[in-house]
């Protein structure tokens, strides 16, 4: 008797914080459809006559297709990146070689390294190489990232080693067994890859205010900012922008809870 | 281990060296280099035509007698002091409540851990109007409730604007905190809490006394994840109030980045990254130390 009534209480104040975290996330979703509690006072809690005319008017009062691809490039170039070359560095790693302590050393190193800390001379060097206001120059600081080399090099770690003698016993090199055997088997580090890689780009602001200069080449979390800026007072459209700009990420987000969940966990410090 | 042995010893080692470099050219490019590079940076004045000039320790010395740079040190920290212990007291209770054996915990933690990945530009802007003066949900509720009787200015105020932002921040990290005291509350037996029911221990004193002694490290994380969180925040304030007003929110990150690209003083800003760096290089030491390497990241070597 007394567990359930705790069970209770628990339910209760469970309710409660997960209701004080929903509600601004509800409120513009409500505010993107109806526009409605901006001029009246008081709001209501139900959406009147929703409709979908402030995502049309975005999609047209700016580039919002261009910002969008510019997003999905960029995330698309880092993402594929990130699983290539980290795996390729995770599997490098876990042989013994001349020169290991120092390269895993240069890398935990690194680790410490807030990007923060690194933009002035960050936006010297792509500017020298001649890539701002290009895809590349916004994807180039984040192709490969140190956790997601850790995270390839533990999945990898686990493979038994009578796969690894038996196929070299059958001939093959061992750049080919990363792609045939290993990276087949590492599904998790895969997943965790994807996830974060995607939210750190999709995400990321600081680089793209940077090094973008025309507004062409804006990702979307830049074209959001700036689009405050123009229309302060248009304010359903704004809102339907939000949720234009962060539904992607909802939607991964709510589609592998688990994984997504577990992955952003393995990348407690940014690499 | 995999071991580097028979007759393709040269062919393997070359494979290892060759898949290693492009990652390790990415990091020394643009973790390595700018390091050594701002340092050579904050000894020299920024010109806009021919070389810079070396003026030596001129921009630290300015950086001292500098009343804005203080004054983002100074809510930097105070925005790592001020966030962090309520998101991680928070935090702990969410993730005892959920970690009770509760019908829909899944449907819970989903709902908490919802807005950490949620875009930071999007998150100020949400925020920005729920504080909103004339339009605001805050406001509006506060009213309503008739807390206050005329609308409260939160991110216009000197006084509350800073405390405004820190709200904000603490309620997009916390379901990432909530996750990472659950993996620590799993790692607890549970003959600890069947024992201690025998004794007849409330569960208060089981909370105090089994649970919290033993998620002290996972709350250490927490706090490490905290104060490197407080000093690269840069999206949310640079929304909401762009350091404003006045520089009552102004951060360690927004003052650089404004001393770099807006007033176009690299040399100055790289003075004052070169303070930030050395001051998070001697945190992440620090307790690396009194954690012996749990922190940081170094637990995932070997």
């Amino acid at each position: 008797m007394s567990k359930r009534r705790s069970h209770v209480l628990t339910h209760i104040l469970l309710v409660l914080i997960c209701f004080l975290i929903i509600v601004p996330i509800y409120w513009v979703v409500k505010t993107s459809l109806t526009g409605e509690n901006l001029f009246n006072y008081p709001p209501s809690l139900i959406p009147k006559d929703p409709h979908l005319y402030f995502f049309v008017d975005v999609y047209y009062w700016i580039p919002f297709l261009r910002f969008f691809m510019n997003s999905v490039i960029v995330s698309a170039i880092v993402v594929v990146s990130n699983i290539i070359f980290n795996a390729m560095a995770g599997f490098a790693l876990g042989y013994n070689f001349p020169g290991k302590k120092i390269i895993i050393l240069t890398y935990l190193s690194c680790m410490m390294v807030p990007f923060q800390t690194t933009i002035i001379p960050a936006f010297l060097l792509t500017k020298y190489f001649g890539l701002l206001n290009t895809h590349l120059g916004l994807a180039l600081p984040l192709v490969s990232t140190i956790i997601n080399i850790f995270v390839f090099k533990m999945n990898f770690d686990a493979v038994p080693h009578s796969l690894h003698d038996a196929a070299r016993i059958d001939g093959m090199a061992d750049w080919r067994m990363l792609f045939r055997i290993y990276l087949p088997l590492a599904r998790p580090a895969i997943a965790t890859n994807i996830i974060l890689t995607f939210v750190w780009s999709w995400n990321n602001f600081i680089w793209p205010l940077i090094i973008t200069q025309d507004t062409i080449m804006r990702t979307l979390p830049l074209g959001l900012a700036r689009f405050l800026s123009y229309f302060e007072d248009t304010s359903g459209q704004l809102y339907a922008f939000v949720i234009m700009v962060i539904a992607p990420i909802v939607v991964v987000f709510l589609m592998n809870q688990k994984s997504f969940i577990s992955g952003m966990m393995s990348g407690a410090v940014k690499g | 281990m995999r071991q580097v042995i028979g007759q393709k010893r040269g062919r393997i080692l070359l494979m290892i060296y060759l898949f290693l470099f492009p990652s390790l050219a990415i990091f020394i490019l643009y973790r390595i280099t700018p390091i050594i590079w701002n340092l050579v940076l904050s000894f020299q004045e920024w010109q806009f035509i021919g070389p810079n000039t070396w003026i030596g320790l001129q921009n630290y010395a300015e950086m001292i007698r500098d009343p804005v740079f203080w004054q983002s040190f100074k809510n930097t920290l105070f925005y790592f002091f001020g966030g962090t212990p309520i998101a991680i007291a928070l935090a702990v209770l969410v993730a005892v409540l959920v970690n009770n054996p509760i019908r829909g915990r899944n449907a819970y933690r989903v709902m908490i851990f919802l807005p950490y990945p949620i875009t930071p530009v999007a998150v100020a802007i949400i925020w920005q109007w729920l504080y909103n003066e004339k339009v605001g949900l805050i406001n509006y509720v506060l009213r309503s409730l008739r807390l206050v009787s005329d609308p409260v200015p939160f991110l216009q105020s000197f006084k509350l604007a800073l405390p405004s932002v820190i709200v904000t921040t603490v309620w997009q990290v916390l379901g990432y905190f909530v996750i990472i005291v659950l993996t620590g509350l799993q790692t607890i037996p549970d003959d600890l809490y069947e024992s201690a029911e025998l004794d007849g221990a409330s569960r208060l004193t089981q909370f105090f006394r089994i649970t919290l002694p033993l998620i002290r490290s996972t709350i250490f994380l927490c706090f490490i994840v905290g104060i490197i969180n407080s000093f690269t925040v840069f999206d949310i304030i640079y929304v909401m109030t762009d350091g404003g007003p006045g520089h009552a929110t102004e951060i360690l990150v927004t003052n650089i980045y404004k001393n770099a690209f807006t007033f176009n003083r690299m040399g100055y800003a790289a003075a004052m990254t070169m303070f930030m760096f050395l001051f998070l290089m001697l945190v992440t030491w620090y307790s690396n130390r009194v954690s012996g390497g749990e922190a940081g990241g170094v637990s995932y070597y070997e």
